[in-house]
């Protein structure tokens, strides 16, 4: 075979005229420069032949560039509307990025031409995808009817086996290209250890497969090894396998020198050397709190590490989290039974203020490490995420994702998903917005069960998905009834949640529209009485330009302090994540004499943007007044981490709290950082005095 | 420190007034208007709060003729051991070779206002041009005894710029005093300013359109960080653009010149000590610096009895 190959090769080396036949062979031997010459004379000499142009394309679409590939599919589909290699190429890239059009254009292709078995073959991949393992089968069956070798037909059999833990399979691929089909399925199942096995299987087949390099050498990273996963992705780069998932995942190695990584028992945090001090004591103590939380309630004890990235550049945490199928992306765990768990997220500098509760994210996430160890990664898609947004409305009724107006319009719509094919929502999505409806239907389903079944059935479901059972299956033995019976009462359960929202929805966002226009007239009369009146139609809503905001802007304007508190205090507990609001409720609170409440407002901002020294100093002052002098030593502390501006005042205010916690040494060294910067700062030289005095007494 | 002593012993011999001007140019539309005008407002009111010998001068969209003529009268009025401070808020524009100020009429350019400037006796001068395009300025007025600020590294840094509105809460914001001397210097509110522009630019996730650079030796391009090591702002550490405190009340007694002596004597070895801090064992420069401290501290309470 190599010997026939080479001899194809030497004489298209020697052929004076382009050929088809001469362009694969350079293709064939990764000669893509040549090859695109070739391709590129081909068409120009034929440029009515759509053949030329989609084999051009997928030469693209091999070497990574698939924007290319679709403008070369769009034009041979100019010259012949319904041509079967163009349908197919425009498939496989809309496969690539998990869009659900891929099955649409597949089955064009098949009915253009109903033996091309390669988009047989992806619709069978398409379908495990969804996790929808008989229609799978059914399919990869009708590609081999088609072509018995079909190498991809047999590997996604295969995987079938294999993700059910059957270790022997009649499908062995038993070639290159199969296994990494099998190692892309345990990926996306976030089975990455044993992913990882079969991309080394891939490689050591054909070492110049650089597609199951480079996804090894991600996964690799994923689990933490990055030693090896440099080596791997620095060879595919060399041997000119570039595509940006190889080079952006080498630039983030490279980076890697920019953060710490420190751990505390089963805790490591890799922090951005900038951050690490400022975020490193909110980070710790809400790791300890989680995980204290989800051992009592998971009833499981984590024994292996949870390491946890922050990256203040979000574009370095979308290439950690690279390759997930439908990310809504704040954050993303990987878990592997011998290396522990990894969760990355952007940290909380890394998002326009109030946009982020980074909190929440950690606590969405760290449930995942707790589902996947439990049922060693065999946990559906929904269910995960499901129970992770169950999580985060558990630990605090502020904190949880607000019923958005995707989903408002999807339950008017009637566009929920069936639970058993909830998976396809999150896979295979439909837009972004569907992304979204899916979070919640998944999240609102968990509360559902917590509430009718209680916490002990989903636990149960857990261990049943755990023993590989599908959804419905699950709700079978656990909730006693058909799927589509669950699917009625759930859907009945939303609506009737909901239907306040729902009815006054378009009603809403018409009068929202007249506050702010009144609003911009300085209308306060106006705003408040048309703000009043149609606040509780969509309570959920604290996004920009909330009904809240406006009203407690109106109230201030007309100087009635206690309604605009009213009204902030109102939007927080809705939610309500502006820090700027957040800060406004704070300062209403404590000129009204209501100290600790505004310490507890001001508290709130640590969970969603802690970047800000101010908040802290005025929050540090606060608990100092409250006499809790451990949280005014965190936010002092906060404000020396965080570069400030006046360093002298941050030294002294933190050598006052350390005096009060009776901590004297610490006080004096804190004292002596403070006049070593500003020597005639009285505040802090008699403290200093006083410190002395009562030393030498 | 020593400097800060110094200017407290040549106020009780000859008081010297500052000039403070600040103008608010075009805004061009509403926003801008407003927003202009009311940092103006804000720097004006900081400086008349502070008191002092002060002479506080704003002028809100003014034109070309009316500035000039308020610079006559300054030069008129000033000596040399006066100092003035110029600020500047607006929009401004750059074209490779004039910096002009947007006024209404003919703008003002740069060149001009640097003969405006030399033209008063004033000899420690300090502009503050917070415009767009404002790093186009330097190389007209730089001159050796006048602290230049640019909101803008170059002429060509052309959007609106924030830095005006972080100056003018310098000047009323006690954090910027960062030595605690009961005065913020041109050095202090330029990195209280600079700090606060560029907090803003980050947390807005937006790329930086202004980077603020200082230049105080009449020979430079401005920096940002002045530093030993570059040579700048040397002169802005000593120009106190507000005063906060009373301490001068305590200068003006002179029964207590011996301890202002030794007050000056301690800061003096204190500054000493800093910079020999990188050749010393730590336990050794620490035992020493709280030593200094307390004394400086025992001083200053005997000062205030």
């Amino acid at each position: 075979m190599i010997r026939l190959s080479a001899i194809a090769l030497l004489l298209a080396s020697l052929l004076p005229a382009q050929t088809l036949e001469q362009a694969e062979a350079f293709w064939k031997a990764r000669r893509f420069q040549e090859a695109n010459d070739v391709f590129r004379a081909l068409v120009a000499q034929h440029p009515d032949n759509p053949d030329y142009k989609v084999r051009w394309g997928r030469l693209y679409l091999d070497h990574s560039q698939p924007d290319i590939a679709v403008d070369l599919f769009n034009e041979a589909l100019e010259l012949k509307k319904d041509h079967a290699g163009a349908l197919l190429g425009l498939a496989l890239v809309a496969a690539e990025d998990f869009e659900s059009v891929a099955a649409g254009l597949a089955h064009k292709a098949l009915a253009s031409d109903p033996k091309l078995a390669e988009a047989q073959e992806l619709l069978a991949s398409l379908a495990l995808e969804d996790n929808d393992t008989a229609k799978a089968v059914e399919e990869a069956n009708k590609a081999l009817a088609m072509d018995a070798h079909s190498v991809e037909g047999r590997a996604i059999l295969a995987t079938v086996d294999w993700l059910a833990d059957k270790k022997d399979t009649a499908f062995d691929p038993h070639a290159a290209r199969g296994y990494e089909t099998a190692g892309h399925f345990f990926v996306i199942n976030r089975r990455y250890e044993e992913g990882v096995q079969y991309y080394r299987k891939a490689i050591e087949l054909d070492p110049q497969l650089y597609s199951a390099r480079s996804q090894l050498g991600i996964n690799l990273m994923r689990l933490g090894q990055d030693e090896e996963a440099y080596t791997q992705l620095e060879t595919c780069y060399n041997n000119g396998f570039q595509d940006a998932a190889t080079r952006n995942s080498l630039k983030l190695l490279d980076s890697y020198k920019k953060f710490d990584t420190v751990r505390t028992g089963l805790i490591i945090l890799k922090l951005d050397k900038k951050e690490e001090e400022l975020l490193r004591p909110y980070f710790e103590l809400e790791m300890e709190r989680v995980i204290a939380t989800y051992e009592k309630k998971y009833r499981i004890k984590l024994e292996k590490p949870v390491r946890v990235e922050v990256y203040p550049d979000h574009e370095d945490f979308a290439v950690r989290a690279l390759g997930m199928p439908g990310l809504g992306a704040l954050g993303v765990t990987f878990t592997s039974a011998a290396y522990g768990s990894f969760i990355a997220m952007d940290s909380p500098s890394g998002r326009p203020p109030g946009s982020f509760h980074w909190a929440s994210t950690l606590w969405h996430e760290m449930s995942h490490v707790f589902t996947l160890t439990l049922t060693d990664s065999h946990v559906p898609r929904w269910f995960t995420e499901g129970l992770a947004v169950h999580e985060e409305t558990a630990v605090s009724p502020e904190w949880g994702d607000r019923l958005a107006p995707p989903v408002i319009v999807a339950i008017k719509d009637k566009k929920l998903l069936p639970v058993a094919e909830l998976d396809r929502g999150f896979v295979h999505p439909t837009g972004a917005e569907q992304v979204v409806v899916s979070y919640f239907q998944a999240g609102r389903i968990c509360d559902y069960i917590n509430d009718k079944w209680g916490w002990d059935t989903l636990l149960a479901m857990l261990r049943d998905f755990g023993h590989d059972d599908d959804t419905a299956t699950v709700i079978r033995k656990e909730l006693k009834m058909e799927p589509a019976e669950f699917d009625k009462q759930f859907v009945a359960f939303v609506e009737g949640g909901t239907k306040n929202v729902v009815d006054h929805f378009d009603e809403w966002a018409k009068r929202l529209k007249q506050v702010d226009e009144l609003a911009k007239k300085k209308d306060y009369d106006g705003v408040i009485e048309e703000g009043a009146a149609i606040r509780d139609m969509y309570p959920d809503y604290v996004e920009a330009g909330s009904v809240y905001e406006f009203l407690a802007s109106a109230y201030l304007a007309k100087d009635d302090k206690p309604a605009a508190t009213a009204e902030l205090e109102r939007y927080v507990k809705a939610g309500g994540r502006n820090p700027d609001s957040i800060k406004l409720l704070a300062k209403q609170l404590e000129d009204a004499g209501r100290k600790k409440e505004a310490a507890d407002a001001l508290a709130r901002l640590n969970y969603i943007y802690p970047m800000d020294n101010d908040q802290h100093q005025r929050l540090g002052a606060l608990w100092m007044d409250a006499g809790d002098v451990a949280g005014a030593i965190r936010e002092f502390r906060a404000v020396l981490a965080h570069n400030p501006i006046d360093p002298a005042r941050s030294h002294y205010d933190l050598a006052r709290a350390y005096q009060l916690n009776h901590e004297p040494e610490q006080a004096k060294e804190e004292l002596l950082a403070a006049l070593e910067t500003a020597p005639g700062y009285r505040p802090a030289q008699k403290l200093l005095l006083e410190l002395t005095t009562t030393e030498a007494k | 420190m020593k400097l800060i002593s110094l200017l407290l012993l040549a106020a009780l011999s000859a008081p010297a007034t500052t000039f403070y001007v600040t103008i608010s140019g075009l805004g061009g539309e509403p926003d801008y208007e407003q927003r202009f005008k009311m940092w103006a407002e804000d720097i004006d009111s900081s400086l008349k709060r502070a008191g002092g010998d002060s002479n506080v001068v704003t002028l809100v969209a003014p034109t070309r003729e009316q500035i000039r003529a308020r610079f006559a009268e300054i030069a008129q009025q000033a000596k040399p051991t006066d100092a003035l401070v110029v600020m500047l808020i607006g929009h401004g524009s750059f074209d490779g070779v004039d910096y002009k100020f947007n006024i209404p009429g003919p703008d003002i350019t740069g060149a001009e206002l640097a003969g405006l400037l030399d033209r008063v006796p004033a000899t420690r001068q300090l502009v503050v041009n917070m415009t767009s395009s404002s790093g186009g300025s330097i190389e007209a007025l730089r001159r050796p005894t006048r602290v230049v600020i640019a909101a803008t590294k170059t002429g060509t840094e052309k959007n609106a710029t924030v830095f005006a509105r972080y100056w003018a809460e310098a000047l009323r914001d006690p954090a910027a005093d960062v030595d605690k001397n009961e005065a913020i210097s041109a050095l202090e509110a330029f990195q209280y300013a600079q700090h606060k522009t560029s907090d803003f630019y980050e947390s807005q996730k937006r790329l930086a359109t202004e980077h603020a650079v200082l230049e105080d030796t009449g020979k430079g391009e401005g920096e940002r960080v002045p530093s030993a090591e570059n040579g700048e702002g040397k002169l802005a550490a000593t120009f106190p653009v507000v005063r906060l405190g009373a301490n001068a009340a305590a200068a003006r007694d002179p029964s207590k010149r011996p301890l202002l002596e030794k007050k000056e004597q301690l800061e003096q070895a204190i500054d000493k000590l800093k910079y020999e801090k990188a050749a010393m064992p730590a336990d050794a420069y620490k035992k020493q610096l709280m030593q200094l401290l307390l004394e400086l501290a025992r001083t200053q309470e005997a000062l205030e009895k």
